[in-house]
C-alpha cells in the first residue's frame, strides 16, 4: 500500500498471447519502461490499440515481469479472462500486433510484509497478483528495480477457490515458485470440498497458536472478498484486500471505480479504487454500503 | 502573423477569441474527462493545451451515485457519476491555488442546485484570481436539476443573466443536447450575455442486462459520450453556428482525433473540449495541439481561426 510511482503510456507489442483455456489467456508485452517500474499489486490498463470499439481500456493486475541476463525488464505478463468485449478483442489479437497499455497504475503492496505467517486467499481471476507478490517478497525477483526480502522464518500459504475443477486455471507457475497452494472447489471436485472460507477455518483449527496466520491478503469476487474480511476480523487477524471495480480511465479522471471506505471520523466515503487502492485495510471497507 | 503555403519554416497561430475570452489554442479538456488536472500530469504537458475545464464543483460536498457508475457500448460509454466532489470552498482552497501555476487558462465548472445556488457560487468564483472563465453546467444529466434547468430558456436566460451581474469572468453555457431544439437555448444563453456556449454534454441514454431485467447503471439512465455522439454532436454545432453566427461555440463530443478537431471547427466551433477519448488515449489531448498545428500547416493555413465556421452547405 506504498508505493504509487508515475505511469507512463505506450504502444506494446505483443509477444505472445496464449490460450490456457478458452476463456483464459496470458499476453506478455514489450512494454520495458512499464515493466521496469511496476510492482507488485499495481495493475495496468490494456486496449487494442486502434479503432473506438471497444472503446474503454482494461485493468489487468501485473503477473509477473521478465529480465534479461543484465538484469533489465523486457516484457510484462498479464492473464485476463474473457469476460466481455474488450477481453474477447484482446484474446483475438496475435504476436506482432500492438495494444495501448498505461501503468503502473495504483498503489502497490508494502515492500517489507509487516507479518511472519502469511496466507494468500484467491478466488477467481483474482490469483494473478500473487505470484510477482509472493517471489517479491521471497526475495525471487526484483519488481520496480528492488530486491526485497521478508524475514528467513516467515512463510506464505496459499488457498485458492473456484467453483469447480473445470474452473482451475493453471497453478504450476505458483508451485514451481515455491508456494504451499491449497485448492478448494465449491462442489468438491478437486481439493477441499467448501468454501476458502471452510478450509481457512479447518486450517486454523489444526494449527497451533504460534503457527496461525497473522496477514491475510485476498482478491478475487467481491462475495468472498467480504467473506474472507469477515472471517479475518472475527480472528482478529490483518487483512488486505486487493478490490477492482468497473474503471473507464484507470488514474483517477473519470471517478466510476468508486468503493466505500471508512474514513478516520468514522464516516464512510467514496474513493477511487483506482489512485488510492486498489490494496486497502478490509477493516476499513465499508462492505455492502451503497 | 504570416506565413505563406509550403513554407515548412511558418509558424500556425493557433491562438482563438471566444467573446472576452482568449486562449492559446482550440484544444480544452471536458469537464468530468480530466480530473483535477492533477492525474493527467503523468500524461500529458498541461501548459500546452488551450484551457483545463476540471470537474464540476457544487456548493456542498456530494457523494455522488452508487456504483456501476459506468457501461462500455457501442463505441462510448454511459456514465452516472453524479457530481462526485468535495464542493466549492475545497475547490477554492486546494485544487484552485494549484491549477493557477500550471501555466494554462483554467475555466471553473459549477453546478447549482437553484438559480439562487449558481449565483452564489458564481459570485465565490468571481471573487477567485486566475479564473479563465466560468462554465455553467446547466445539463447534467444524473443529477435532476441541471437538467430542468438546462432545458428551459427562460431560466437559462434569468441564470446567465444574473451570473453576469455577479461574475466578472468570461461565461460559458454548458447546454444539454437532450432537446428537441439546440438553438433555442444557445439562443437564450446568448441573448442573456454568454461569452460562449459548449456544446453539447452528454446524451440520456441507458443499458440493459435483459436477463436481470435489469439496466446496468446503478442510476438506471446515464449520460452518453465517446465517438458515438460525434455525428450528433457536431449536426448541433452546426445548426448553432448557422443560427447564431456571432456566438462561440466550444465543440464537444466524441473528439478523439485531429480530423474530428477539424471537423467542429469548420462546422462553427471556435474551440473544443476532448473528454472521453482521454479515457482510451490518455495523453491525446496534449497530442493533439502539434497535430492541429501540423494538419494546418499542410494545407497552407496559417491562422486557425481562418477555418473557423468555413462549412458550406451542400443545398446552396
Amino acid at each position: 500500500m506504498n508505493e504509487h510511482c508515475t505511469p507512463l503510456q505506450a504502444d506494446a507489442e505483443i509477444l505472445e498471447n496464449h490460450e490456457y483455456r478458452p476463456w483464459l489467456f496470458r499476453m506478455r508485452l514489450a512494454a520495458p519502461a512499464i515493466a521496469s517500474k511496476i510492482r507488485p499489486g499495481q495493475f495496468v490498463m490494456i486496449r487494442s490499440a486502434w479503432g473506438n470499439d471497444p472503446l474503454l481500456g482494461r485493468p489487468l493486475a501485473v503477473y509477473d515481469v521478465d529480465w534479461d541476463a543484465a538484469g533489465q525488464a523486457v516484457s510484462l505478463e498479464v492473464i485476463y479472462q474473457i469476460f466481455g468485449r474488450g477481453t474477447k478483442r484482446l484474446s483475438q489479437m496475435t504476436p506482432g500486433e500492438s495494444v495501448r497499455i498505461w501503468g503502473p497504475l495504483g498503489h502497490s503492496f508494502d515492500e517489507i510484509p509487516d507479518a511472519r505467517r502469511i496466507w494468500f486467499v484467491a478466488g477467481g481471476i483474482g490469483y494473478t497478483p500473487f505470484l510477482a507478490l509472493a517471489k517479491w517478497w521471497m526475495g525471487s525477483s526484483p519488481y520496480g528495480g528492488k530486491t526485497v526480502r521478508m524475514d528467513s522464518t516467515a512463510s506464505i500459504n496459499m488457498i485458492y477457490g473456484a467453483r469447480s475443477s473445470d474452473m482451475i486455471p493453471p497453478l504450476a507457475d505458483f508451485r514451481d515458485s515455491g508456494i504451499d497452494l491449497q485448492l478448494c472447489t465449491d462442489d468438491g471436485s478437486a481439493g477441499f470440498s467448501g468454501r476458502v472460507t471452510d478450509l481457512m477455518t479447518e486450517n486454523w483449527s489444526s494449527l497451533p497458536e504460534e503457527a496461525r496466520p497473522d496477514l491475510v491478503v485476498t482478491c478475487g469476487p467481491e462475495p468472498m472478498l467480504a467473506a474472507v474480511s469477515a472471517w479475518a476480523g472475527e480472528r482478529q487477524v490483518r487483512c488486505l484486500v486487493s478490490l477492482e471495480n468497473q474503471m473507464a480511465c484507470g488514474f483517477g479522471a473519470c471517478f466510476s471505480c468508486v468503493a466505500p471506505i471508512r474514513q478516520a471520523d468514522g464516516s464512510t466515503d467514496l474513493k477511487r479504487v483506482c489512485l488510492e487502492g486498489p490494496i486497502f485495510d478490509a477493516a476499513d471497507v465499508a462492505w455492502g454500503h451503497r | 502573423m504570416t506565413a505563406r503555403p509550403n513554407d515548412t519554416n511558418a509558424i500556425v497561430d493557433l491562438s482563438v477569441r471566444l467573446g472576452r475570452l482568449s486562449l492559446r489554442n482550440p484544444i480544452l479538456v471536458a469537464s468530468g474527462t480530466f480530473g483535477y488536472a492533477r492525474e493527467m500530469v503523468p500524461f500529458v504537458p498541461l501548459a500546452d493545451l488551450g484551457g483545463i475545464v476540471p470537474k464540476t464543483v457544487t456548493a456542498r460536498p456530494r457523494a455522488g451515485n452508487p456504483t456501476p457508475r459506468i457501461v462500455e457500448t457501442s463505441a462510448g460509454m454511459l456514465n452516472a457519476i453524479g457530481l462526485d466532489n468535495d464542493g466549492l470552498d475545497h475547490f477554492l482552497e486546494h485544487h484552485l491555488p494549484w491549477l493557477r501555476t500550471v501555466g494554462t487558462s483554467i475555466f471553473v465548472n459549477i453546478a447549482g442546485e437553484d438559480i439562487d445556488q449558481f449565483v452564489a457560487m458564481a459570485t465565490q468564483v468571481g471573487r477567485a484570481e486566475g479564473v479563465a472563465a466560468v462554465e455553467l453546467n446547466i445539463s447534467c444529466p444524473n443529477v435532476s436539476h441541471g437538467l430542468d434547468l438546462g432545458v428551459d430558456p427562460a431560466s437559462i436566460r434569468t441564470l446567465v443573466k444574473r451570473v453576469r451581474e455577479v461574475c466578472p469572468h468570461p461565461i460559458v453555457a454548458k447546454l444539454t443536447p437532450n432537446v428537441t431544439d439546440i438553438v433555442v437555448p444557445a439562443r437564450a444563453a446568448f441573448d442573456a450575455g454568454a461569452d460562449a456556449v459548449s456544446l453539447v454534454n452528454t446524451f440520456k441514454g441507458m443499458a440493459v442486462n435483459w436477463r436481470k431485467r435489469r439496466p446496468i447503471l446503478a442510476n438506471d439512465i446515464g449520460g452518453l459520450s465517446g465517438p458515438a455522439i460525434k455525428p450528433l454532436a457536431l449536426r448541433m454545432v452546426w445548426e448553432v453556428h448557422r443560427a447564431l453566427p456571432e456566438l462561440p461555440i466550444i465543440g464537444i463530443g466524441g473528439i478523439s482525433n485531429v480530423d474530428d478537431v477539424l471537423e467542429f471547427l469548420v462546422a462553427g466551433a471556435s474551440a473544443v473540449q476532448v473528454g472521453t477519448a482521454t479515457f482510451a488515449d490518455p495523453s491525446v489531448s496534449g497530442r493533439l495541439v502539434d497535430e492541429l498545428a501540423d494538419a494546418l500547416k499542410a494545407e497552407g493555413v496559417a491562422d486557425v481561426k481562418s477555418v473557423i465556421g468555413t462549412l458550406r452547405s451542400n443545398r446552396g
